[in-house]
């Protein structure tokens, strides 16, 4: 930390504002407790206490707008492609997108004649993890979260990027 | 073993299936004893098979082939009651199986099923649509009367361009979800029904997804709809 190393008491740590930041968002990843399919059922799961996802700092919220990270669980219908979009577009930023199962990743089963299934949450959403499995085990869904974590680990937020 | 003896024998053997076992418990002889025991228990156990083959033929006869004729003469009797009360409305002469009836006159034959005493269909069991080919959709009732255990099936073949069948949702009320649900993949209209809407689809959504001539919109509010990634698989 140049200069500033050394020069203060043991228990005060030096850091940048912009590390700091980025730790204390990947560390509480609040996520957004909305299921459209069977996927939410290893969703619970994972949250539930044998696997739980306290653990990893993330807690179940129940409005958009007070979660971080959106865990797109199962199939997304035509129907119900417009409501993930708005629920989406209706969180704070900064937001995150985990797709989760071979529905939400590539429409799954429903991939070649599925006429009412989304192809993919890709089409409406940016997403950024995609976990494949139908559906995946919750240990798949915490690598993809600790994966997403790390993600936010590298960002820094207040760094202006140049293009 | 002389032909006295074998009277004897049967003469203490008839006695003892009337419940008298004391001719038999006075005989002396051992031997001549356990004999007229051992008939006695055959002859016990003739006479119960013959009992139950005769129960289980009471039953076969009162039941299994009765049951038949009775659905029989139950298609029989309703095809000949409509024929009577509604002439011209059976489509199909041959009523083994289902009624094949027209669409005309379709809500005051389903008044007549529930109501009619004999009959009293009052339970909707499925409601369905099916596209047969030939240019025809069908939808097909299968009813079935709680006070008598009778069902029967109803198909009702319209064409494409004008599938319009009267609606049974005032008559029978779980028809509302059923109807809508025909509505929704074949777009057979149900004239009379309060409340017509998809139920499975959104309500924007073009053509009906169980007809065989079906083509996927190609975008939904500006969604793509058939797949768009190649190369995937």
């Amino acid at each position: 930390m140049g200069i500033l190393e050394n020069r203060f008491q043991d228990n005060i740590i030096v850091e940048k504002l912009d590390k700091l930041l980025s730790w204390s968002r990947s560390t509480s990843p609040w996520f957004f407790q909305f299921g459209t399919a069977c996927c939410a059922i290893e969703m619970m799961a994972a949250a539930a206490p044998r696997h739980d996802l306290m653990r990893i700092g993330m807690i179940p919220r129940s409005s958009p707008r007070q979660a971080d990270v959106m865990i797109v669980a199962g199939t997304v219908t035509m129907k119900m492609a417009l409501r993930v979009k708005k629920l989406y577009e209706q969180m704070a930023d900064p937001k995150y997108v985990v797709a989760m199962g071979s529905c939400a990743t590539s429409g799954g089963p429903y991939w070649q004649h599925g006429y009412h299934v989304l192809k993919g949450v890709d089409i409406v959403i940016p997403v950024d993890v995609y976990v494949p499995g139908c559906p995946p085990r919750p240990e798949a869904l915490i690598e993809g979260l600790l994966k997403l974590q790390e993600q936010i680990l590298d960002e820094r937020p207040l760094t202006r990027k140049m293009a | 073993m002389s032909e006295d003896q074998e009277k004897f024998i049967a003469r203490l053997v008839e006695k003892g299936l009337t419940g008298d076992m004391e001719p038999i418990n006075e005989i002396q002889d051992r031997v001549l004893r356990s004999k007229v025991k051992a008939a006695l228990v055959k002859a016990k156990r003739v006479a119960k098979t013959q009992d139950t083959k005769e129960i289980k033929n009471d039953v076969s006869d009162k039941t299994l082939p009765g049951e038949q004729s009775v659905s029989e003469t139950l298609n029989e009797k309703i095809g000949k009651m409509i024929k009577e009360k509604f002439p011209g409305s059976l489509d199909n002469e041959n009523i083994e199986n289902y009624i094949q009836l027209s669409p005309d006159r379709w809500f005051e034959i389903a008044t007549f099923l529930k109501t009619e005493p004999s009959l009293f269909f009052d339970s909707l069991q499925c409601q369905t649509g099916i596209d047969i080919g030939d240019n025809l959709l069908e939808a097909r009732y299968n009813f079935h009367s709680m006070e008598h255990n009778h069902c029967i099936e109803i198909r009702i073949s319209v064409p494409k361009e004008k599938a319009i069948i009267p609606s049974t949702e005032q008559i029978w009320r779980i028809a509302d979800w059923f109807e809508r649900e025909t509505y929704d993949m074949l777009g057979i209209q149900f004239s009379g029904h309060r409340d017509l809407r998809r139920i499975l689809l959104p309500d924007d959504w073009e053509g009906w997804p169980l007809r065989k001539d079906y083509q996927e919109q190609e975008t939904y509010h500006g969604i793509v709809v058939p797949k768009i990634k190649e190369g995937w698989e």
